[in-house]
């Protein structure tokens, strides 16, 4: 039975009831215990399944995520919470040299099932260090899986995927989203498939190519433009890593154009990837060049309000990038 | 600084060791340790010589000089216990059971090492006997070890971990925030710090304030010990002893060994930073020397009884080696295999 709840509501019922389902998942993380966690994505966890599966650790990410990895060696399931993005900085050695590699370096002799929930994101006057998305690292990072859910169906989905899978998913959940994504959610088991990215729009004008927070964004322009007659296809990518690049591609083939737009700033961001990739499969498919819009390359979002708004993308940047390919 | 030979000795003899399937009596014991003792020495010997050969490239990183911090620390751990080795550890494989033939394996990176020639020479774990491959990364094989002794203790076993790293690691965050939380939950995890006073080219003096890397440990909130790394029987006294507390549940013990590394941090390294003097004294303390007397005082060891030992394990070696010698390399269409567990 589906219940319109919010993401955050969703991910507190994943995690509770895979917890409930299989003894080896535990949560461990900074604040997430008797607290609930700062955005109260753990609350309740506590409460009922106590110290033992549901645990405050010390302020020390790299440990948070080294000590993980050393459990799910041992086979248990463990979700460490990252508890803003800004902050794993401190872990960059245990994800990149440890989880990532453990299964490598070792010929699968060892491996790493892990499950890292990170608040990432702007928009919210969190400044610098409350405001990052910086997924695009991970996914530079083979030997990882970067999935972002845009929608309270996905977060449960992929949440579950993420736990179950025997390899180390690092999972975003953008702040803005926990209590504004709001939608269906069976109140059963179901699992979204990682890898795999999701047609939010039908349109066959010019393929928008999205994630996260800017999926909701991307429909309200492609509901606008579709007033000036342009019909944009809006992809919600879910999965960063491994990138669902046939689903792009069709899509791309079909519509001859392509839109990226990702939050994150522009070099080396996602938007570059995906528009090498589409570059070379679908050269000959392509009636105009791939546009992306993107956050600015510029060291962090800033504090002030209209220094924060000039740095996020919004719905009328991509619009205006909408013009300018469906122009072509 | 604590246990000298002769105590330890004196009540091993009287009394059955109840770690490991490789206590038994005294006797028995002391041989077994000074028979890994040498076997260590002549195995890193011979990985040195085979380096030199051109024999496999890569580097080598030799313990030759602190063979008794790994003999004494790993010898009584049990077939389920762990043991998370750094770059200066291929040993530690030896001394808890990986054959002879997948040891040198791993050095040549043929196909028919544990890791099928991913890893670096002496980056060697074998999963069946709980040695985690490891990173380069210092400390971060501590890291790893110490959340296998979470998880360990989550799953109720008795089982332990020993963790080996060398002066230098101690300075990292990594090493701070494991032992840290080590201490918060009383993780079964012995830390052996093999204090050579030399990180690579690095002299303790510019490492740390600190004379004994012992004192680390109040900060963790539980015991230090420092011991003279070249007494094997001191440091298995020690050792066995943290491990029979971490089994109880009583938590990680942090164990110093002050020990010296003949050689430089690595083959290519030729440690001029060193002084000769500093070497020879060393030298001179040479762990199987000094075991040796006590073997012979205690009649248990022979001129001919040694040659055996030597013989035997030449043996040993030189079967190993052929077999490393004789393995294919890894096919390059193994390049991207192993990534991902299949679900």
């Amino acid at each position: 039975m589906a219940r319109n709840i919010t993401m955050i509501e969703a991910i507190t019922e994943a995690m509770a009831q895979e917890m409930e389902r299989d003894d080896r998942v535990f949560v461990m993380g900074e604040d997430i215990g008797l607290s609930g966690g700062v955005f109260k994505a753990t609350a309740g966890l506590y409460e009922k399944f106590g110290e033992e599966r549901v645990l405050d650790t010390p302020l020390a990410e790299g440990n948070i995520i080294a000590s993980a990895i050393g459990a799910s060696m041992v086979g248990l399931r463990p979700i460490a919470e990252i508890q803003f993005a800004d902050f794993i900085t401190p872990a960059m050695e245990s994800l990149v040299q440890q989880a990532s590699k453990i299964r490598y370096r070792s010929a699968g002799g060892y491996g790493c099932s892990l499950t890292v929930r990170i608040c990432c994101g702007g928009g919210t006057g969190g400044g610098l260090y409350h405001s990052q998305e910086n997924a695009s690292w991970f996914v530079h990072e083979p030997g990882l899986k970067v999935v972002m859910p845009s929608t309270a169906y996905d977060a449960k989905g992929l949440l579950l995927a993420a736990i179950r899978d025997p390899n180390p998913v690092l999972y975003f959940e953008h702040k803005k989203l926990y209590r504004t994504a709001k939608g269906d959610v069976p109140d059963g088991d179901y699992t979204v498939p990682i890898g795999k990215a999701e047609i939010r729009r039908q349109g066959r004008d010019m393929t928008i190519v999205t994630y996260g927070y800017m999926t909701g964004l991307c429909l309200e322009a492609a509901e606008q433009m579709a007033k000036n007659g342009v019909d944009a296809e809006v992809i919600d990518l879910r999965t960063l890593s491994p990138l669902d690049k046939d689903t792009v591609l069709e899509s791309v083939r079909k519509t001859s154009k392509c839109l990226v737009v990702h939050e994150d700033k522009r070099t080396l961001g996602i938007g570059g990837e995906i528009s090498a990739i589409i570059a070379e499969e679908a050269f000959d498919d392509l009636d105009g060049p791939i546009v992306r819009i993107t956050g600015p390359d510029i060291p962090a979002i800033p504090f002030a309000p209209p220094l924060e708004h000039a740095w996020m993308v919004n719905t009328e940047k991509i619009v205006a990038g909408m013009e300018k390919l469906a122009a072509y | 600084m604590a246990s000298k030979s002769g105590r330890a000795v004196a009540e091993l003899e009287t009394e059955k060791s109840e770690n490991g399937r490789k206590g038994g009596n005294g006797r028995e014991l002391m041989l077994g340790l000074y028979k890994m003792l040498v076997k260590c020495r002549m195995c890193d010997e011979k990985a040195r010589i085979l380096f030199r050969q051109g024999k496999y490239a890569g580097n080598f990183y030799s313990g030759v000089g602190q063979e008794a911090t790994e003999v004494g620390a790993a010898y009584s751990l049990r077939e389920d216990d762990w043991i998370a080795p750094s770059h200066r550890d291929w040993t530690s494989n030896i001394i808890k059971g990986a054959p002879l033939n997948l040891c040198f394996a791993q050095l040549f990176g043929k196909v028919t090492s544990p890791d099928r020639g991913k890893s670096t020479p002496a980056h060697m774990g074998y999963p069946p006997i709980h040695t985690i491959t490891p990173a380069s990364s210092i400390a971060g094989q501590l890291a790893v070890g110490t959340g296998v002794a979470f998880g360990l203790k989550k799953l109720r076993r008795d089982t332990v971990v020993v963790s080996f790293f060398g002066d230098g690691a101690t300075s990292l965050g990594g090493f701070h925030e494991a032992l840290n939380f080590a201490g918060v939950h009383k993780l079964p995890i012995l830390y052996i710090c093999q204090n050579n006073l030399w990180a690579e080219s690095v002299p303790l003096r510019l490492q740390t304030a600190l004379k004994d890397l012992s004192d680390r440990a109040k900060a963790y909130g539980f015991p230090g010990i420092s011991v003279d790394g070249n007494d094997v029987m001191a440091v298995y006294d020690a050792s066995t002893k943290a491990i029979a507390r971490a089994r109880a549940g009583e938590g990680p013990t942090f164990l110093e060994c002050k020990t010296y590394r003949w050689y430089g941090h690595s083959e290519i390294d030729p440690a001029k930073y060193r002084t000769k003097e500093e070497v020879e004294a060393w030298k001179k303390r040479d762990p199987l020397v000094l075991f040796e007397r006590v073997l012979r005082d205690k009649k248990l060891l022979t001129d001919e009884s040694k040659a055996n030992i030597a013989k035997e394990i030449t043996q040993e070696i030189n079967e190993a080696v052929e077999f490393a010698e004789q393995s294919p390399y890894p096919d390059a269409s193994e390049l991207a295999d192993h990534i991902w567990a299949q679900e």
